[in-house]
């Protein structure tokens, strides 16, 4: 087989996995909705799940609270990312932010959560602080815990959305072509008297904004639909619509799953509405935000900006130091009476029976992380290979950027579960495969955001050189783009396994319970058990995918790196 | 020899460029003009690398073959560009190990540095290229491309980087070892006293 034909083959695939088991999914979800299960006896079609839905107390509340928090802490997500670019965009404190909020972006949500929980909770660390400041005794009763407004998990979905919005935008404004460009606009700017934050909001803001778009989008159906923050940090009574979802659907009468399957797709009008309500925002948005373009104020936002910029970098960073603290804390906390701030025994115990209980599902995430990322990096290679070496480029870019989005944007409770109901049908025996399928299909977009633009930067005329001296384009690919890309594809490697890591429904769905992952042991154990353990489990999921990128910034400087080789190879030798 | 027959470069169906040019072994035909015209498609259309946005008529013909329709990296046309654009995953020696043709790899090694010594930039065989200055990076550029043994030369603007000292003399040494290997070369330039220092050929588009 040709390299030509691996590359056509590689981009077949690269759309069958992304597409096929959502469109699949979805469709085992809407059967059932209307009621079709053949499983279950149930051959006819029948409105009675809607109906059943629609009549279950408290099911708008759900619905309204699943909107709201995902709204809000996708709007403050967002405002946090434009007033920290605003205020720091070249400037030398973005680099030393971008550095800061990369491990944020690496923690699974469920890790974040259990460390928001550890924050905020009644003898949590920020009230022990806080007793500390004001001499009280006692934990505060009143706690933002389990709020019936949602506003933890409002808190805990931002802090995970800030750095990838973040990230996102830096990732548009490093490209060459765009940098170049909006940096002399900016200079432009400022020369006509518009200071740098007004600058930044009405010249590269207005142009960023379009690209930044479908990430945003992402981001907010992603919220609206998310599972593991509101189950360990929302309310129960009741819960938001996708997590009442994902307790139909385990519900031990069958029949439930009727009224799951039925409120699945309300969830999918629920992210839609999500997603209307941000559209028709923009657009009022947009409207005065022109007005102001012409307004002449060489000001307008930059005190909003400056303030809003340093308070945000002031609370991320206490509140990164406090959950760290109190975290590790009671990882080895023995006695820790309120309002000490240091447990008064220290033991070892919880780690050690923490990392016995955790051998399989340690061993279990890494294998899957390992087997789902490899795949996931060798094929978006490939397709990135294809689009490079065939004249579909432009076409097959902007294609293949929006399809990438499909995964993101379909609430995952919408399509896994019918993904269950295919897999029990056809591969009833198969374990491994059916969940790196399923880890696959939220990987992929990501570690495609991540190599894409590198990639396509790669300057094409060290191709063309190596064509020259004879080499083919198989050579090519393997003997100079991978290794001058391997930095890049380190850190795609790190972040498609961080994302695997992370996955908890497609993981206890797909699998049926029966492969355990520190990420699903961490959400089981956080809704009881010990803190101390909890505490525990929560480090282990954030230190795995940090390991990960540990190596992908140090390999790059050992492997294919020939300076660093002189420099070591100079330094035992120092007479030469 | 490097024969350009009718060679014209189209972009949708405006002629940009339409080239006729015999060129010996050992022969440097320079081709001048102003930017935008096409120059460097040329260039690209005898490397093969012509991006597909431009169409290509007329013949190519490299050693009595027909190049016209051959993959890039069947033509043996080396190119040099303005940048010397060495890989920086590889050292000096690997940069032109990594040119020659054939398998054994302890060969190359040895041939390789044989190859830097005989233009006297032996002592960099071990450097990694990132240390190498603009004319150290022209020349073992130069090394590279003659190691994979190409049947053509063709140089896009390969000193315009080069500040006036180090490009005199880079330029009379990558002439120089371009005729001893007696190859045919065709120049991309709009300085003119690129062109005249190859004292051949110069075509004005």
């Amino acid at each position: 087989m040709g390299f030509t034909t691996v590359l056509s083959l590689a981009r077949y695939l690269f759309y069958i996995i992304l597409l096929v088991p959502v469109a699949v999914g979805v469709v085992g979800v809407m059967l059932p909705a209307v009621g079709f299960f053949p499983a279950l006896e149930q051959h006819s079609l029948s409105s009675e799940p809607i109906t059943r839905l629609l009549a279950y107390p408290g099911i708008a509340k759900m619905a309204g609270l699943s909107l709201f928090t995902a709204l809000l802490a996708t709007l403050i997500a967002f405002i946090g990312t434009v007033a920290l670019l605003a205020q720091f965009y070249q400037r030398k404190w973005l680099g030393l932010i971008q550095h800061g909020l990369s491990p944020v972006l690496a923690i699974p949500h469920a890790a974040a959560a259990i460390a928001v929980a550890f924050l905020l909770a009644p003898s949590g660390g920020a009230a022990r602080v806080s007793a500390a400041v004001t001499s009280t005794a006692l934990p505060d009763t009143d706690s933002l815990m389990y709020d019936s407004f949602g506003l933890v998990i409002v808190l805990a979905l931002a802090i995970k959305e800030l750095p990838f919005m973040l990230l996102m935008a830096l990732g548009i404004l490093s490209q060459p072509s765009v940098k170049q460009r909006l940096e002399g606009q900016m200079r432009v700017a400022q020369s006509l008297g518009y200071c740098h934050q007004t600058s930044f909001l009405k010249i590269v803001f207005a142009q960023l904004y379009r690209q930044l778009r479908l990430p945003i989008l992402a981001v907010l159906a992603y919220a609206s639909a998310s599972v593991e923050i509101p189950l360990i940090l929302g309310p129960q009574n009741p819960p938001t619509l996708a997590v009442a979802i994902v307790q139909w659907f385990n519900y031990t009468d069958l029949s439930m799953r009727f009224q799951a399957s039925a409120a699945a797709i309300l969830q999918v009008l629920v992210t839609l509405a999500a997603v209307t309500v941000w559209l028709i925002g923009e657009k009022i948005w947009q409207w005065r935000f022109c007005q102001q373009l012409a307004s002449g104020n060489r000001r307008w936002g930059s005190v909003f900006v400056k303030l809003l910029a340093g308070i945000l970098l002031v609370c991320f960073t206490l509140a990164t130091i406090l959950l760290v603290l109190s975290m590790v804390g009671y990882s080895v906390a023995g006695y820790w009476p309120f309002p000490d701030l240091a447990p008064v025994q220290l033991t070892l115990l919880h780690w050690r029976s923490a990392l016995q209980a955790l051998s399989q599902p340690i061993s279990n995430t890494l294998i899957m992380g390992f087997v789902s990322t490899s795949i996931a990096v060798i094929l978006v290679l490939l397709f990135l290979e294809n689009e490079q070496q065939s004249d579909i480029k432009r076409a097959s870019t902007s294609l293949a950027d929006k399809l990438l989005f499909i995964p993101l944007m379909v609430p995952g409770v919408a399509f896994l579960y019918g993904l269950v109901w295919v897999r029990q049908w056809l591969f009833a025996d198969a374990l491994w495969v059916p969940v790196i399928l399923a880890h696959l299909i939220y990987v992929i977009p990501y570690v495609f955001l991540s190599l894409a633009v590198a990639y396509r930067q790669l300057d094409v005329r060290y191709v063309h050189v190596a064509s020259s001296l004879g080499k083919s384009p198989c050579q090519i690919f393997l003997s100079v783009k991978l290794p001058i890309l391997f930095a890049p594809i380190m850190v795609a490697l790190a972040l498609g396994a961080a994302i695997s890591f992370g996955q908890y429904l497609p993981t206890l769905l797909v699998s049926g319970g029966r492969l355990a992952t520190v990420t699903t042991e961490a959400v089981a154990i956080a809704s009881g058990a010990s803190r101390r353990l909890t505490a525990v489990y929560a480090l282990m999921q954030m230190l795995l995918p940090l390991l990960g990128f540990v190596l992908a910034w140090w390999l790059p400087t050992f492997l294919f790196n020939p300076a660093k080789r002189a420099n070591a190879s100079a330094k035992r030798n120092p007479a030469c | 020899m490097l024969v350009l027959e009718d060679v014209a470069i189209q972009l949708k169906s405006q002629i940009l460029l339409q080239v006729n040019a015999v060129i010996k072994p050992g022969e440097i035909v320079t081709l001048m003009g102003p930017s935008g015209v096409g120059k460097s498609s040329v260039l690209a259309a005898i490397a093969g690398l012509l991006p597909e946005t431009f169409r290509l008529s007329g013949k190519i013909i490299l050693n009595q073959h027909n190049i016209t329709n051959m993959p890039a990296h069947l033509r043996h046309t080396g190119l040099l560009y303005q940048d010397a654009l060495l890989f920086e995953h590889l050292d000096v020696t690997g940069n032109i190990v990594f040119a020659m043709p054939g398998k054994k790899h302890r060969d190359k090694k040895q041939y390789a540095r044989q190859l830097l010594e005989q233009v006297g930039l032996g002592e960099m065989a071990q450097r990694p290229v990132s240390t190498l200055s603009g004319g150290q990076a022209s020349r073992v550029s130069l090394v590279r491309t003659l190691a994979s043994e190409p049947a053509a030369l063709l140089l896009d603007e390969p000193f315009s980087k080069l500040d006036s000292a180090t490009r005199h003399s880079t330029r009379q040494w990558v002439f120089e070892k371009i005729r001893e290997a007696g190859l045919p070369a065709l120049l991309v330039t709009h300085d003119e006293e690129d062109a005249a220092a190859t004292g051949d050929k110069i075509i004005k588009v």
